[in-house]
């Protein structure tokens, strides 16, 4: 009871420094491919193949460009990869810009959670993609929150000694413990550019973004949040 | 030397003669068209190849196992002698030379090609067997029966001599499968597609060839033109269970709507993919699974919400076609970029302005104060066409999201377009 206090009392301390203290490192030696983020990437080693990486964030919090640049920092290595679209909100010109080679990316249009659950497990079985994605984000919540946890434990099951990277992106944690990475985006902020006073001088040129790291299985967290800046339109 | 196949069961031998020549053709160059289940193939200088007679034999039979069928093979120093073998013994039988006479004595004559007149004369002599007719004299028969007669006493002996007439090579690839019964469901029409595929890609690998263009024609009851579907691969294909399996995937998302009597099978040879891995190029899906994974998940999103999208060159926005996702990969350069995720339809929104600035914004129960915006941002196009349009957009802030907006200049009404994410 002393230990488990004590416990409590150090992880509360150290809880702005480190992320899950106490918990045990997997012994496995996970192969990582980096996420296109260089903070990100110096902050958890990479995202571990054969695993599935959580990123859930609000709407604007940059959940959805984190994720476009995993994908493209795949596909630029010469990977094909998925992305599994649960209410077909992707938007190709978006996925241009962020360097997507479109001819790589498989992209599943799906209307409900019953196809996109289907679709993922089809691909996965599949194999030979580099990453697949699952966007969960505009789907009911009340029915993401009712998918089985053995579901994702067995996608967990799948991808274990495959190359893939299951990318969950979503508006709250889904996959729960079968996540070896969980990334939270907040918008930190929004940056205009030019004179407030009239609008059409005025161009939102950036988001400032935070991702905080919730979960880490595959190596140590060196920072528990780091920062990130997404260009949205340019002048030129 | 010459080697005969041959497809005891009549029924079977018509299903499987394309087949069967093209076996013989994988082992040799010079086949002989010579039944309905029979063909000579020459094996002069392929002990090289295949070794001794006997395993060559062999090899034979265990690749025409494939057609699911008994076969016969008879092996002689002559085509003819070779084909009165396949025909009178089971298994493999090899007749060396100077022993054809007394292997083939005991066979029924019924295996030579007789007329029903000279059979008729044959057995009112009381000859039955090949060594009855053999010690007859061959100048007697030619009076009695002309050249025929001498012709059947060589046969008989096993040293008729005449040269083979290799057949002319056929690029057609079909296979047919009439049905006594005709079948309503698709359950029944995996098997015969099975065996169907099976048979096909077979006498495609002992061509050296793939399926680059399959088509599938299913005769039916009613209405009487063939229902025809078509299956375009993106690479050539070489595994029958998986064009099976891209056949039944299709048959289940657009049925043949009647009994079908009739299944017929047609390939479009081409040469096979030949592909070297590089060790440390990732890989890519294996291209025959990845379009069985395509065919399934068509039939759960639908056939256009499947595959690779590819930006129209327009200015409009949300502008593309969805391609099929095929191998063919390149790469551009890397531009980090934030995203935008469309509303797809765009949701009508109401908004408030103060001073030609949007204040307020409200759709689909989201609502509030604009804290910050971006704009207006003309563009229009396609005024030649029927759905020309011209819009002014706006990125704005409603409190932490950030939204696109846009104001259709034609109809005057608000939309909400996608969120920045």
């Amino acid at each position: 009871m002393r230990a488990a206090l004590l416990r409590a009392q150090l992880e509360t301390a150290l809880g702005e420094r480190a992320s899950s203290p106490f918990t045990d490192v997997d012994k496995r030696v996970w192969e990582c491919v980096p996420s296109g983020i260089p903070t990100l990437d110096a902050a958890i080693g990479g995202l571990p193949r054969g695993a599935i990486v959580e990123i859930f964030g609000a709407p604007s919090s940059g959940r959805t460009s984190l994720a476009l640049t995993i994908l493209s920092t795949l596909i630029q290595q010469g990977e094909v990869c998925a992305l599994v679209d649960g209410t077909d909100a992707f938007d190709p010109e978006s996925g241009a810009a962020a360097g997507i080679d479109m001819r790589r990316l498989l992209w599943v249009r799906c209307r409900n959670l019953d196809q996109v659950l289907r679709s993922a497990d089809l691909l996965l079985q599949g194999g030979g993609f580099g990453a697949v994605a699952l966007d969960l984000s505009d789907l009911p919540q009340q029915a993401v929150r009712g998918v089985p946890l053995a579901v994702w434990f067995r996608f967990q099951r799948v991808l274990e000694n495959t190359p893939t990277v299951l990318l969950l992106i979503g508006r709250e944690s889904a996959a729960k413990s079968a996540a070896s990475v969980v990334l939270r985006a907040n918008l930190r902020e929004a940056a205009w550019n030019g004179m407030s006073a009239v609008s059409h001088a005025l161009l939102l040129t950036q988001t400032h973004l935070d991702v905080e790291v919730l979960r880490i299985r595959h190596s140590r967290c060196r920072f528990p949040k780091v920062h990130h800046d997404v260009r949205l339109h340019s002048c030129s | 030397m010459f080697a005969c196949i041959h497809v005891p069961d009549s029924r079977a031998a018509a299903a499987a003669h394309a087949a069967l020549l093209d076996i013989a053709s994988a082992f040799s160059p010079r086949v002989e068209d010579t039944a309905v289940g029979t063909a000579v193939l020459d094996i002069a200088g392929l002990d090289r190849l295949f070794g001794s007679t006997a395993e060559l034999g062999q090899r034979l039979q265990e690749y025409a196992s494939a057609l699911g069928t008994t076969i016969h093979v008879g092996i002689a120093s002559n085509p003819d002698a070779a084909v009165c073998t396949a025909r009178g013994y089971p298994g493999i039988t090899i007749l060396e030379r100077k022993t054809e006479a007394a292997r083939l004595k005991d066979l029924d004559v019924a295996l030579l090609p007789l007329d029903p007149e000279t059979h008729a004369t044959l057995s009112r002599w009381g000859i039955r067997t090949f060594g009855a007719l053999a010690k007859l004299p061959a100048k007697e028969l030619s009076v009695r029966l002309g050249q025929q007669g001498v012709h059947l006493n060589r046969l008989a002996r096993g040293n008729a001599s005449r040269p083979l007439r290799p057949r002319k090579d056929s690029q057609h690839f079909e296979e047919v499968m009439e049905l006594d019964d005709a079948i309503e469901t698709l359950e029944p029409l995996t098997f015969i597609l099975n065996r169907l595929c099976d048979i096909l890609f077979l006498r495609l690998r002992s061509r050296g060839l793939a399926a680059l263009e399959l088509h599938l024609k299913l005769k039916r009851e009613r209405p009487h033109e063939p229902f025809i579907v078509p299956l375009r691969l993106p690479v050539p294909a070489r595994n029958p269970r998986v064009i099976t399996r891209l056949f039944m995937l299709s048959l289940e998302a657009r049925p043949p709507g009647a009994a079908v009597c009739e299944v017929r099978l047609e390939a479009i040879p081409s040469k096979p993919r030949v592909i070297q891995n590089g060790l440390f190029v990732p890989l890519a899906p294996e291209p025959e699974q990845l379009e069985l994974t395509l065919a399934r998940i068509a039939g759960i999103v639908g056939k256009n919400n499947v595959g690779s999208p590819e930006l129209a060159n327009v200015h409009a926005r949300d502008r593309f076609e969805v391609q099929h996702f095929g191998t063919n990969f390149g790469s551009i350069e890397r531009r980090p970029h934030g995203a935008l995720r469309m509303f797809r339809p765009p949701l009508e929104a109401t908004v408030r302005m103060i001073e030609n600035v949007p204040s307020w914004v409200g759709f689909s129960g989201m609502h509030g104060d604009i804290a910050a915006a971006s704009g207006p941002w003309q563009s229009s196009g396609e005024w030649w066409k029927d759905r020309q349009w011209t819009r002014e957009e706006w990125d704005v802030a409603v409190g932490n999201v950030l939204l696109r907006i846009y104001r259709d200049s034609r109809t005057k009404r608000w939309y909400a377009e996608g969120i920045y994410d």
